[in-house]
């Protein structure tokens, strides 16, 4: 059993979450470069952070072109549970796996600094560890982090409960500050803020659980223990 | 051409006969200021560079420290002021790309970025402003898209830098030791040229940078391509763990020029190369220009003939370009052809080893009397005095910067900016403490008490962090070094350094010299930026303070306040007496406060440095969202007035925070170390409080001038 | 066949907001004076070399190349396309 970590050229968060991964729970990990077929028998698969193709165009735009973007599909479509962060949510939206999309913060520069998220939806293999309204103590890293829908979208998403996270305050213009959705089935999820840097209590110095959480959920899901 | 008289007869006189075209620019490139450092190399060697954790290696661009357990960290530091200058976004990005390629050049993955930004008055100019605006985007956007941390730096504003820049940046390394790669090279190796094209950028800008900023050269300019450079990272990296590299050298001024004659050099080998092999990117690009480009992103690479196919494989996964660009001799010359021709044959060590120069030193005519002080206008609100250094451009947050670099990315930071020091994490269990620090004013006002006081003051932070220093590296930045006044601060300011880096055992394992910074008004103060890397044990002191906790000063505060932010920025007055580091205290101090965090005892450590102790107590409880009640009539040394005991910049101070059950155990190791101290104060309520007796000196809420000093720079540089 | 510049431009839908541009205006245009400037729009141009048998034909194919490769994010963007 193990979870697949995809690698595009810019990728930088990789290391950090195999890390996470392998490090820190112990689970079995396995990288994929970006022009490599994935084998059915993943369990889970997870776009890191970073800048692929150095976010030239859009960010996430032309990694979604990647061949691997297609078997991503495929397993998605199966079921299998796919987390996208930061970089990786920017990759899933422009892939189409995810609606909305990723625009340039408000204050139009990058913006580094811990947050926190409120858990909206934990019925996901993400969240499912978690309580409704759980606040999360997790830091962010991006420039273009500010997600935007159109009415309809935003409509559709309240609907079929696709939010997954919002901030706990106002923090780059994004629609009703969300920090994270799923698809429709539930299984797709992507996020902004990163996880993997807020599990161990030597970087996390506020409360490194709820964030550990977003991982066990993953594990109890797929049946990996560690 | 700028190859003087004197240097043109050397040559022919080294070769036997008149240089061609081509090799006349090679050799100015080679032999620019920049380059070569004809006017420092004599002198620095007396630093000390040796130690029991120092490993070098030929042809090294980065310091190598072993860090125990196999693995080592390495360091290295550089400048790009003129490029800066000129156009502050890619200026300061193709820093970072410079020093990181110098990292990976060991063997060993970047884990860190640290920047010195210096501009002018940002308070009354908007050019300052713009510059400072755009060098901090440019390092945002290269160190973010390459997913190295930028954990810790500086900024500081003064006039001397008007429609200037000073853009220092340091990188860390983190490896194993046997990963480290030990530049070698046979005849029959491979030259291979990897990574960007090459184009016409930056031709002529290490001769650019040996020159005064009088005119402005955009062709001068290099573009950054971050994109690339992460590629390059991880295509040397796998190239490493896949032993295709013999030998490497990451080109930086003087483009292949430099690169190969340093290398070949250094190695004792000689390098036969064709242009028409150099993959560029615009057509028509002469020899000599395809020599001395400095396009960004390149390295160069020595293999042996029969791993080039893994090295080229490993180029084609990342998408990086690679062309074998020539092949290792051994006739130790450096042999550049076109084709068939030959367009430069000159022994490699005629080309890497300019000739030095003895520069003469005249003390400058405006340090006699400088430490007298003229009358000043007594200050009858010291709150008031206060609030205007905390929102002071110097003095205030630099979160507005720092919040711009993603410095959690490798999930290292254990100690985030802001602080006294960055602490990283290591693989073996233990943490690397690196802060970098320069003080121009004290420098002009004394350059070798200055320097002293820079180094010191690096040390103090690492220290504050619970880390023991264990290297340093330098980055001496003047103005002309043909003026004999302007050289004989850069001795001064090099013999405090050597001074004390001997006296604390604190080898040298890197740096730059950066001359000829100038501008139309003159030269820029002496501004020597030392970085220091500490290493701690155990889990680092993550400085806190609350209610209830006690406040200890441990060194002695002195009439010292030349060169201080009180004296600059409030009296507007360059002069006075510099702060000096007495050696035997700053030892005593250092250790002691060593001890405590050894032993436990300690709830946080902050330095006293820029603002004196006024702006050290303050930052403690803005941090930490708690006010403090300080007793001027407790603190250690001279009895002075109000405000030269609140703002004095004496050295080897530390403010101790501990818990009240603590304070007895604290006092018996201070004693037995003999330190000068005191409690002088308790953390309560929440103002901001000085008192002498019962008069009350300073009385400030801490909320509102917290919310000052975090949005000063931001307001400042956004809104104008 | 005839060589054709086509200059694609991509901005923001009028109704997305557009920080950019808002912040050249205000902070930096009407900062300095120039009152006469009322609003500013930020856009991404790119700059096309093709072959192509005729105009009509240049600016239909690099639409749909554009739409297949998602040069611009249809939700939020809309592009300008011109033939030289």
């Amino acid at each position: 059993m193990k979870i697949g970590v995809i690698v595009f050229p810019g990728s930088n968060c990789d290391r950090d979450m195999f890390h996470v991964l392998t490090d820190v729970f112990k689970v079995d990990a396995q990288y994929f470069w970006h022009e490599k077929k994935l084998p059915s028998n993943l369990d889970a698969i997870i776009l890191p952070g970073g800048f692929s193709y150095g976010d030239r165009l859009r960010a996430g735009v032309i990694a979604a072109h990647s061949p691997v973007i297609a078997d991503v599909k495929r397993l998605a479509s199966r079921g299998l549970p796919v987390l996208g962060v930061c970089n990786g949510f920017q990759i899933l939206v422009e892939a189409g796996l995810l609606p909305g999309v990723l625009l340039k913060n408000t204050l139009l520069s990058f913006m580094c600094k811990w947050t926190h998220l409120i858990v909206e939806n934990n019925k996901t293999p993400f969240t499912n560890k978690l309580k409704l309204g759980q606040k999360i103590p997790i830091p962010i890293a991006n420039g273009e982090g500010r997600y935007y829908a159109d009415e309809q979208t935003l409509a559709d998403l309240k609907k079929n409960n696709q939010i997954v996270f919002r901030y706990g305050e106002e923090i780059n213009g994004s629609t009703v500050c969300i920090a994270g959705v799923c698809n429709k089935e539930g299984n797709v999820v992507g996020m902004m803020p990163h996880p993997e840097r807020a599990v161990e209590p030597q970087i996390n110095p506020i409360d490194c659980k709820p964030a550990s959480l977003i991982f066990e959920s993953l594990f109890s899901t797929i049946g990996v223990t560690h | 051409m700028s190859l003087e008289k004197q240097e043109y007869e050397y040559l022919e006189k080294k070769i036997g006969r008149k240089p061609t075209k081509t090799e006349l620019n090679i050799v100015a490139a080679e032999w620019s200021e920049h380059c070569s450092y004809k006017s420092s190399k004599k002198h620095l060697k007396t630093l000390p560079m040796k130690g029991p954790r120092v490993i070098s290696e030929k042809g090294f661009d980065s310091g190598v420290l072993d860090v125990g357990d196999d693995y080592i960290v390495t360091v290295h530091i550089e400048s790009h002021n003129h490029p800066s200058a000129v156009e502050p976004y890619g200026g300061a990005a193709t820093g970072v790309g410079g020093v990181i390629r110098d990292i990976i050049s060991a063997g060993t993955r970047p884990i860190a970025i640290l920047d010195g930004l210096r501009f002018g008055n940002i308070e009354k100019d908007p050019h300052a402003r713009w510059l400072f605006k755009n060098a901090v985007t440019g390092i945002a956007d290269y160190g973010n898209c390459i997913g190295v941390p930028t954990v810790g730096g500086e900024v500081e504003f003064d006039d001397c830098y008007s429609n200037y820049a000073l853009v220092d940046v340091a990188s860390i390394g983190f490896g194993k030791k046997d990963r480290l790669i030990k530049n070698t090279a046979q005849k029959g190796d491979l030259v291979v040229l990897l990574g960007g094209s090459t184009g016409r950028d930056g031709i002529g800008g290490s001769q650019f940078a040996s020159d005064s900023l009088e005119s402005e050269n955009r062709s001068a300019v290099q573009i950054p391509d971050p994109f690339i450079e992460k590629l390059i990272i991880e295509t040397v990296l796998e190239a490493r763990n896949q032993k295709c590299i013999k030998a490497v050298k990451d080109l930086g001024g003087g483009g292949l020029s430099c690169a190969i004659s340093e290398t070949a050099d250094s190695l004792s080998i000689g390098i036969e190369l064709d242009v028409d092999s150099v993959h560029t990117r615009e057509p028509g690009m002469s020899p000599d220009e395809i020599m001395i480009s400095e396009s960004q992103e390149r390295m160069l690479i020595i293999t042996d003939k029969a791993k080039l196919k893994t090295l080229q494989d490993i180029c084609k996964k990342f998408h990086v370009q690679c062309s074998v660009i020539g092949k290792v001799k051994d006739n130790k010359m450096m042999h550049v052809k076109k084709k068939k021709n030959t367009l430069a044959l000159l022994p490699a060590n005629v080309v890497a080893n300019a000739p030095l120069l003895d520069r003469p030193t005249k003390k400058p005519a405006y340090l006699k009397g400088i430490q007298n002080e003229k009358k000043l206008k007594t200050q009858s609100d010291l709150s008031l005095v206060l609030l205007k250094l905390l929102s002071s451009p110097n003095l205030a947050s630099k979160r507005w910067v720092y919040g711009q670099y993603d410095h959690e990315v490798g999930i290292r930071t254990v100690i985030k900016p802001g602080y006294d020091a960055a602490v990283l994490r290591l693989d073996n269990g233990k943490f690397l403490a690196v802060k970098i620090d320069g003080n121009p004013k004290h420098c002009y006002v004394d350059p070798r008490q200055g320097a002293i006081g820079c180094f010191e003051e690096a040390c103090r932070n690492v220290v504050c962090t619970g880390a023991k220093p264990i290297g340093m590296v330098d980055h001496l930045q003047f103005g002309n070094p043909e003026d004999p006044e302007i050289f004989w601060t850069f001795i001064e300011a090099l013999k405090g350094l050597a001074d004390y880096a001997k006296h604390f055992d604190i080898p040298c394992v890197g740096g730059k010299v950066s001359f000829y910074n100038e501008t139309p008004k003159g030269p820029i103060k002496p501004t020597p930026v030392i970085g220091v890397l500490g290493l701690i044990d155990k889990k680092p002191l993550h400085t806190s303070a609350s209610q209830g906790d006690v406040l200890i000063l441990v060194g002695k505060t002195k009439n010292e306040l030349g060169g201080s932010e009180y004296f600059e920025y409030i009296h507007d007055f360059v002069g006075g007496e510099c702060p000096k580091v007495d050696f035997k205290a700053s030892k005593e101090n250092m250790d002691a406060v060593l001890v405590l965090f050894k032993k436990n005892l300690l709830k946080g450590a902050h330095d006293c440095s820029k603002g004196g102790v006024a702006v050290a107590v303050s930052e403690l409880c803005m941090q930490n969202n708690v006010g403090c009640k300080v007793s001027l009539d407790k603190i250690p040394g001279e009895k002075l007035s109000h405000d030269r005991l609140l703002f004095s910049e004496s050295h080897s101070r530390y403010l101790l925070v501990a818990q009240k059950q603590k304070l007895a155990q604290i006092k018996k190791v201070l004693s037995q170390n003999n330190v000068s101290y005191d409690v002088i104060g308790s953390f309560e309520g929440d103002q901001i409080q000085f008192k002498a007796g019962s008069a009350s000196v300073v009385d400030l809420s801490v909320d509102k001038v917290q919310k000052r000093w975090v949005r000063s720079l931001e307001d400042l540089v956004l809104h104008g | 066949m005839s060589t054709y510049t086509v200059h694609v431009t991509i901005e923001n839908k009028p109704g997305i907001n557009d920080p950019e541009g808002e912040t050249i205006l205000n902070d930096l245009v009407l900062k300095g004076n120039y009152s006469f400037v009322t609003k500013i729009r930020s856009a991404k141009m790119l700059k096309f070399t093709i072959k192509e048998k005729d105009k009509k034909s240049a600016e239909k194919k690099v639409r749909q190349l554009c739409d297949e490769l998602r040069i611009y994010n249809p939700m939020v963007s809309r592009i300008t396309v011109d033939v030289f």
